[in-house]
């Protein structure tokens, strides 16, 4: 949800006169929403904003989303990073792929997911109520 | 070499991006849920081009990340999704102090990465790097934290306007926002 969240915001503030962009590592989920402008890194999610203790490849990044944010000719703008995250794809492979899942895996998911959606369901309804 | 082969150079045909609405949705299904998640989908997108040059912009910073909040489980480096650490409000945050900010209440990968440095994915100590050279013209006075909700209503209705009105209060020129 997290890639939606920020581009549904994102659209928001572009349309009331502020300039955006989003930095991200699911592509398909921003371009699909539509923003103004993306620099789409190539990585695992949750590293939107470079490799973990690589300052140089976070300093790296935060100036290209500069250099976007700047420069973007027209809406929808998408620049992929440069960087790589390995030089092999495997990785890219694991994320949520059923077809890498046993059966017994899939039924401890689909039990770990409901007892989730319990919790967060128990933590909405105080944030609500002490609101 | 025939046509259905890579041409010397060419990488493998799956080292590209992951298609992330076909798996989720492949996955739950697989999971037992019922009808796919709608994704937000717009034929239009609007645009505000540059006003002025960047280096007298005032920048804010719009994360989905979530403050640690001791007692609720944990929270990382290497935490599994931990839904207690959720957050259902905006919320805002000062620039000028340092935050300590988790993303376990996310869907990050949990195989190939582990959370364990907040500049991945809030990046405000490189952003002042940025001010303090001149690139931009300042950070805005607070960042602001975006909840992830799977209701459009509530992201659209409830989340973005209360986002604008803080930006607007903090006199942003452009707004980076950072996705987990």
């Amino acid at each position: 949800m997290c890639h939606q969240t920020v581009s549904l915001a994102a659209r928001h503030l572009e349309e009331n006169g502020i300039a955006t962009i989003v930095m991200g590592c699911a592509k398909d989920i921003v371009e699909f929403c539509g923003v103004p402008r993306f620099l789409f890194s190539d990585f695992p999610l949750g590293n939107a904003a470079g490799r973990p203790r690589d300052p140089e490849s976070q300093a790296f990044t935060l100036q290209l989303a500069l250099r976007v944010l700047e420069t973007a000719p027209a809406p929808r703008t998408t620049v992929q990073s440069p960087l790589r995250w390995s030089t092999d794809p495997c990785w890219k492979f694991d994320y949520s792929n059923i077809e890498r899942l046993s059966p017994d895996e899939i039924r401890r998911r689909r039990e770990e997911f409901d007892r989730q959606k319990e919790i967060a369901k128990t933590v909405r309804n105080e944030r609500t109520a002490a609101s | 070499m025939s046509e259905r082969d890579a041409y010397p150079g060419f990488t493998p045909e799956d080292d590209a991006p992951i298609p992330y609405i076909q798996r989720i949705r492949d996955y739950y299904q697989a999971l037992g849920y019922g009808a796919p998640y709608r994704w937000a989908h717009y034929a239009e997108v609007p645009f505000q081009p540059p006003k002025k040059t960047l280096a007298e912009w005032r920048v804010g910073l719009i994360t989905t990340a979530a403050p640690y909040q001791p007692g609720k489980g944990d929270q990382g480096p290497g935490a599994p999704y931990n839904a207690a650490a959720k957050f259902y409000r905006v919320y805002s945050g000062d620039t000028a102090v340092d935050h300590d900010l988790r993303i376990s209440h996310v869907g990050i990968d949990r195989t190939h990465t582990t959370a364990e440095d907040s500049n991945t994915w809030f990046p405000l100590t490189e952003l002042r790097r940025c001010a303090a050279a001149g690139r931009i013209g300042e950070i805005a006075p607070r960042f602001h934290g975006a909840p992830t909700n799977r209701s459009h209503r509530t992201t659209i209705e409830r989340d973005c306007p209360e986002l604008l009105a803080r930006c607007l209060d903090d006199r942003i020129d452009a707004a980076i926002l950072v996705a987990n």
